[in-house]
């Protein structure tokens, strides 16, 4: 299948970052589009083309939309919020968009907000993506001046009021109710659902959020018509993808493909391979939270119904390609790592499950476990499967879980051998995670609050 | 103190709810206060939202971007996420150790950089990908580390 | 109703009623430690109550969830896949959680305790060292932390943060790392913070006032009610061996949701103060005071009663019982022929036309506060109802110099005239009063002395009722305990009759409790009378006038009924047994010999928990009350006096107390401090009167301008107005 660009279009060639540029190539044309059309209609060409989420969940854009009441039968206002805040180890997509299609991104937010009959859009942009913020706020800058957005918007007599929030730095924001938590100025801790946030949101009002992506797809959407969307890419997976290729690749990068390219073309033809004169070992398809997949499967098409067939997920479409230097229990330790890192210590499961994975993934690689503690981990990655508050905690157990169940004989060997059988050789070998920096931070810092002269005395006094 | 006051309540201005400018004005309140958040800073914020300074260093101990001890005046930030890692993160951030002489985690004793490894960066396929004062530099080898290192001293 | 299965069993549940609860109602339990009603909506973060919904594939978490029309829910009881969830969950719980029950002041009353010896695994699975903190922390004088056994359930940082809103205590770090805290070093330091204790559901809040005193089995609970302020909490006395070891709250939904203030909670260790009278004193001329037996006491208490003829004031504290209220004034009145006395708190009997519980605040949607008195020292858990209010976007407008709308100090009477007027309404009540002409149920709260009754209050509430056909509660905070039903008993009794204290000599002054002992206006009297009979726990500046002064007893000590704020009668129980007689037992030896005949021993009029009376028809006949005219204008700054919840005999005697008491600070207006030069923090010079004091300085960018705040007991001597200014360089430390 070929590459095929949507959203990239014309990048390559020409500067999109500048109004003018954007407006060459006919961008905002679909707004003006929108405008002219009902909102009922607009949101009708969104559930033709099919188009399903590219945050990570997979869910259709047309029908989130649709959930949210309309503005007529709700005395809150309604909120767009575009995820932007692109955390998934592996993905750096939503990136590649913001820096190049800015506009193309902008008119996506302004068509949704139309769409859904919100006067107030935020953009909750990940706080390291500092170049990003830059670009993104020039750009609302120029669109503002140019009616785009603001006021009246091109004389609708609609206003938007657009902010960029920026975040500052927990993966955990962006999950959608954990954004909304952080968005509101609290810890970014998820909420329990229901409510959605389409019934209740960002100040309790209907909410709609979608990922940088799915909503720069939008003009692409109005500018084909949706059935004509629909018919790019393959069954249940209409469209295009930007998918980040990274690990053992000679070309990582963005590319843009049609849903349904198979991972070998991705990484042969178009990654150029494994450097080095290695052997491929292992993919994750969708970014560090999904099940993997070995090099037998690389012939597996990158859609949502192919992945799921291979059990794993499309996930944020952020493939990592691992050759075989690779050990997989440290590929499975620094996972943890990442997600214990990341918990945000609402919920039992995943707060305590995360830690007890790396101490016993940890043990593991060290060669001094037994094997019954092999057998507590894949347990607990069993007990925290389905039970957390929110798909963090699974984030990190499908994929460990996976680890083990694919390539069981190198966790094997580990036991039996009574060390790592790569014998420091591994690509991963002592990596440092900031989880184990974070470990010596917090011993010192750890005895916060006390009046200390009473904790003395009350020590002393009990023990 | 006013500035950072009023600078806090016209970004609060921008939200429906001033609370949620709580990030916004722990930003604003780190870099006024040398690139980290002393008690003081949570109080000049709690006031400008009315909140509790409490509540204010609660919210920042969430999030990795604030920093509620010292820092240099310089940042290095090397990821050591997945896919960095398997293209030699670890190498690089070694480099960095060497060449500034201090662990992970820590600070040039003549309080000018702070280095530290981070969770992913969001630059994978361009890895390893190290964060200097906000700015990534992509993809960086060991081999560059000693002219970052030079660049940040030269900037100093 | 909603049909709803649970295990099986068909469960009718009023729709939206908790899965928890539905369960509960038909003997099924559902393990839960986050979830708790009271702290807002649930927030699922224990797991612990995973339980089996058919037709979802994951377990949910059934504290989330309410009942709905032919939900089917499986518990751990019947599904396996909820069994394996629960017993997922107590194993991570446990993970960290250290193995020290024995140690544990939790230990026989632990939920978590409970679960793990019913459901728990007998061994561990974890092999490595569990986390570890330093042990036991104070968080405030009042409260320990052990943050190792602490299970992260956040119920006390939700209470902090929705229910109290105090921002104090929350929880910081991230994942693994997170731990409950309070900012640095700084004590959690709110009027509320002792409810943590019991919402912890874990040893890792505990009190210091009880830690290592007594173990569950050697307790008893003594079910009462609070007798420090007029909201009259409903709670448990823990006594062990004769002694009050812990005040718990017993949750009466309509009066305090189970809230108490920390003054309630921990005041009680007062009973226990070494210079607490124990004996009689009769003063014997020339010599001072000397201890006496009770025929003693009673004689010269009966000679100097005697003497007096009819020339007897009585004064009133406003703790006594209405049992003890109403012997007190049938001596007076009927054995002495006197109708004089000195009220706390008076009451106009037709505010029973807008009596409503104080649940009903919750409800409302408008709120109105009038008064100077900030509510929360007055009435601390009203505050928690107002509070409650707003976050369910109630209106909630505070009038007072430091409110919504910045009033000026004493106004509130002029206010209540201005609302009711209609028309011409100030600039600064338009917006209230446009409220309160749509609103449908008012909340009307008076946070002041009012020396009419709460009539100004009442008159607005007949207005708003009459042409505003809104619903309308009022609460006229009084400042004593059982201030309204003393004045109800004294009215009683005389059928209506009262008289003033009158000027000049007096014959005999008999003063009723610690609270009128350290009155002014008492002292005053005292200084006209030539007898002075006081009842007290502790000797006070006043009970040196006197001439005999028998032991008092305190509100844990004694059997009766206290009517509170809404005019419910509760029925107070006696948790520990005084050392000699109490009040009633010597107004009934003393009333003897006056030829009165009172029962000590009869049964309190007020049942176990009692309802709030139905309001009374309405029958608002009053003539509309005249405000006071305003002060006039002078030099210098407007004092308001703060009366501060943490003040008083009782708190004094507390040493964990003491931090909580008002700091010495003057409030000041942003625009009056920086015309001085003050910045916060600064120590100032305040001068009244020819007194001056140095004090700290807060700034309020609320408070009115022209106007400063001082807790009433840092503004002795102080006159209306003062003068506040910079320490000069020289003079600073
Ligand atoms: C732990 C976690 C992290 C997530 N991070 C992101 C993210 O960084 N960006 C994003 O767009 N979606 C992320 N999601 C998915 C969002 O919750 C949400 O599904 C998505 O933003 C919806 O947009 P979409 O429907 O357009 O995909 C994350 C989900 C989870 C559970
Ligand atoms: S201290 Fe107690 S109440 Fe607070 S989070 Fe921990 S276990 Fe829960
Ligand atoms: S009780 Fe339901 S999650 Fe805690």
């Amino acid at each position: 299948m070929p590459r095929r660009e949507l959203l990239l279009e014309d990048a390559d060639t020409r500067d999109l970052t500048k109004l003018a540029g954007y407006e060459a190539i006919g961008g905002y044309a679909s707004l003006r589009k929108a405008l002219d059309m009902e909102r009922q209609a607009v949101l009708a060409e969104l559930l033709d083309a099919n188009v399903r989420g590219r945050g990570g969940a997979g869910f259709p854009m047309g029908r989130k939309a649709s959930f949210l009441p309309h503005p007529d039968d709700t005395p809150k206002p309604i909120y767009l919020v575009a995820n932007a805040d692109e955390s998934e180890p592996g993905t750096f997509k939503d990136r590649e968009i913001l820096l190049r299609v800015p506009h193309l991104f902008v008119e996506g937010v302004v068509i949704a907000a139309y769409t859904i009959g919100s006067g107030h859009a935020f953009i909750y942009l990940r706080g390291e993506y500092l170049a990003e913020f830059e670009v993104v706020t020039a750009a609302l800058e120029e669109a503002r001046a140019a009616g785009y957005l603001g006021k009246n918007v091109l004389g609708s007599g609609w206003d938007l009021t657009v902010v960029v929030h920026r975040g500052a730095g927990a993966y955990i924001c962006g999950e959608e109710t954990g954004l909304l938590e952080s968005l509101e100025g609290r810890r970014g801790q998820p909420r329990t659902k229901p409510p959605f946030p389409a019934i209740s949101g960002l100040y309790a009002s209907p909410t709609l959020i979608n990922n940088v992506e799915t909503l720069a797809t939008v003009p692409k959407i109005l500018e084909l018509g949706g059935k004509k969307y629909a018919r790019i890419g393959v069954e249940n997976s209409a469209g295009t993808r930007v998918f980040s290729l990274s690990g053992n690749v000679v070309n990582g990068g963005n590319y843009e493909l049609e849903l349904g390219t198979t991972l070998r073309e991705l990484i042969d033809e178009i990654g150029g391979g494994i450097p080095d004169g290695r052997e491929l070992k292992a993919i994750i398809p969708g970014g560090s939270s999904v099940p993997v997949l070995t090099a037998a499967e690389v012939d597996t098409p990158l859609d949502f119904d192919s992945m799921a067939q291979a059990g794993t997920m499309l996930g944020s479409g952020a493939v990592i390609v691992i050759d075989d230097r690779c050990c997989m229990v440290q590929l499975g330790l620094r996972v943890a790592q990442f997600y214990m890192h990341e918990s945000c210590g609402k919920c039992t499961p995943c707060r305590e499950g995360t830690r007890w994975m790396v101490q016993l993934l940890r043990k593991i690689e060290e060669g001094e476990a037994t094997q019954g503690e092999l057998d507590v981990l894949l347990n607990v990655c069993d007990r925290i499967l389905g039970n957390c508050l929110c798909p963090l905690g699974d984030a990190a157990a499908m994929p460990v879980a996976s680890y083990v169940a694919k390539f069981r004989d190198e966790f094997q060997r580990h036991i039996d051998e009574g060390a790592c059988p790569f014998g420091g050789e591994s690509s991963l070998a002592g990596v440092l995670a900031p989880v184990d920096q974070h470990d010596a931070h917090l011993r010192s810092q750890i005895e916060v609050p006390g009046i200390r002269a009473e904790r003395e005395s009350l020590t002393e006094a009990h023990g | 103190m006013s500035g950072l006051y009023d600078a806090i309540r016209s970004v609060a201005a921008r939200y429906p709810e001033s609370r949620s400018a709580i990030l916004p004005a722990l930003r604003l309140a780190q870099q006024e206060h040398g690139g980290w958040l002393p008690p003081e800073a949570f109080r000049d914020v709690a006031e400008a939202l009315e909140l509790t300074p409490a509540y204010c260093r609660a919210v920042a101990s969430f999030y990795d971007m604030f920093h509620l001890e010292p820092v240099g005046r310089h940042m290095v930030e090397v990821c050591t996420n997945v896919s960095c890692a398997l293209v030699g993160a670890q190498q690089v951030l070694e480099a960095f150790e060497g060449e500034l002489g201090v662990a992970a985690g820590e600070t040039t004793p003549d309080g000018e950089v702070t280095l530290r490894t981070v969770e992913c960066a969001g630059g994978c396929g361009w890895g390893t990908v190290v964060v200097v004062d906000h700015r990534y530099h992509e993809p960086v080898r060991p081999e560059d580390v000693a002219e970052i290192v030079r660049e940040l001293r030269d900037a100093s | 109703m909603v049909r709803v299965t649970i295990d099986g069993q068909e469960v009718l549940a009023p729709k939206g009623q908790g899965l928890v609860e539905t369960a509960a109602s038909v003997g099924i339990e559902i393990p839960v430690f986050c979830y708790e009603p009271r702290l807002g909506p649930p927030v699922g973060a224990c797991r612990m109550c995973l339980c089996e919904v058919e037709g979802l594939p994951k377990l949910q978490a059934a504290c989330t969830l309410t009942a709905t029309d032919g939900l089917v829910l499986r518990t751990a009881r019947t599904s396996e896949q909820a069994a394996g969830g629960q017993s997922a969950i107590l194993e991570f719980i446990l993970l960290n959680h250290p193995l020290d029950c024995p140690d544990c002041d939790k230990g026989g009353e632990c939920p978590l305790q409970d679960l793990t010896f019913r459901f728990g695994p007998g061994s561990t699975r974890m092999q490595f060292p569990k986390r570890t903190f330093d042990k036991p922390i104070p968080i405030s004088p009042l409260i320990a932390l052990d943050r190792e056994r602490c299970i992260l359930c956040y119920r006390c940082t939700r209470f902090s943060e929705s229910v109290s809103e105090d921002g104090q205590l929350v929880a910081a770090n991230r994942g693994a790392q997170s731990i409950i805290a309070t900012f640095e070093d700084e004590p959690y330091r709110a009027h509320f913070s002792g409810n943590v204790l019991e919402l912890c559901p874990v040893g890792a809040l505990t009190s210091t006032t009880y830690r290592f005193r007594a173990r569950p089995w050697e307790i008893q609970n003594v079910p009462t009610v609070c007798g420090l302020c007029p909201v009259g909490c409903n709670v448990w006395a823990t006594t062990r061996e004769g002694k009050v070891a812990r005040i718990l709250s017993r949750n009466h939904p309509e009066v305090h949701e189970g809230w108490l203030c920390d003054k309630g909670r921990f005041a009680y260790d007062h009973l226990r103060a070494e210079d607490r009278l124990r004996t009689p004193l009769v003063r014997v001329r020339r010599r001072g005071f000397e201890e006496a037996s009770h025929e003693a006491a009673l004689d010269a208490a009966e000679a100097g009663l005697r003497a007096a003829g009819s020339s007897v004031v009585v004064a009133f504290s406003g703790g006594e019982t209405v049992e003890q209220a109403t012997a007190l004034a049938r001596i007076v009145r009927e054995g002495l022929g006197s109708d004089a006395a000195l009220l706390p708190d008076d009451w106009d009997a037709a505010l029973d036309a807008f009596r409503a519980p104080l649940s009903a605040i919750r409800d409302a949607d408008v709120c109105l506060i009038l008064g100077d008195d900030p509510v929360v020292e007055r009435a601390p858990v009203v505050d928690l109802w107002l509070r409650a209010a707003r976050r369910a976007e109630a209106e909630v407008i505070a009038v007072n110099p430091a409110g919504d709308v910045q009033a000026a100090p004493g106004s509130a009477a002029q206010v209540c005239a201005d609302l009711r007027e209609g028309k011409k309404v100030p600039t600064e009540l338009r917006e209230t009063a446009k409220s309160l002409k749509s609103a449908k149920r008012v909340a009307l709260v008076w946070s002041e002395d009012d020396p009419t009754g709460g009539r100004h209050v009442g008159a607005l509430a007949n207005e708003l009722h009459e042409n505003g056909r809104a619903e309308v509660a009022v609460y006229v905070l009084p400042r004593t305990p059982n201030g309204r039903g003393v004045a109800t008993a004294w009215y009683t009794v005389g059928e209506g009759r009262s008289d003033p204290p009158g000027e000049g000599e007096i014959g005999a002054l008999v003063v009723s409790g610690d609270e009128a002992a350290s009155d002014p206006r008492v002292a005053d009297l005292a200084a006209r009378a030539s007898f002075v009979l006081t009842t007290a726990m502790f000797q006070s500046e006043l009970t040196a006038w006197s001439h005999v002064v028998l032991p008092g007893t305190s509100y844990l000590e004694r059997e009766g009924t206290y009517v509170n704020l809404e005019g419910r009668p509760q029925r107070l129980r006696r948790a520990v047994v005084p050392f000699g007689p109490d009040e009633l037992e010597w107004l009934a030896q003393l009333a003897e010999r006056f030829g009165v005949a009172i029962d000590p021993w009869a049964a309190p009029t007020a049942a176990e928990q009692a309802d709030l009376p139905p309001a009374d028809e309405f029958a608002w006949s009053r003539p509309d009350p005249q405000a006071p005219p305003g002060k006039p204008a002078g030099p210098g700054l407007e004092l308001v006096r703060i009366g501060a919840l943490f003040s008083g005999a009782a708190v004094e005697r507390i040493p964990q107390l003491q931090f909580q008491r008002p700091a010495a600070e003057v409030e000041l207006a942003h625009e009056d401090a920086s015309t001085r030069g003050i910045a916060p923090g600064e120590a100032v010079v305040v001068t009244s009167n020819g007194t001056s004091r140095e004090l700290r300085a807060g700034l309020n960018r609320k408070l009115r301008v022209g106007v400063v705040r001082i807790p009433a007991e840092h503004a002795k001597d102080f006159g209306d107005r003062v003068q506040v200014s910079r320490l000069s360089t020289g003079e600073s430390r």
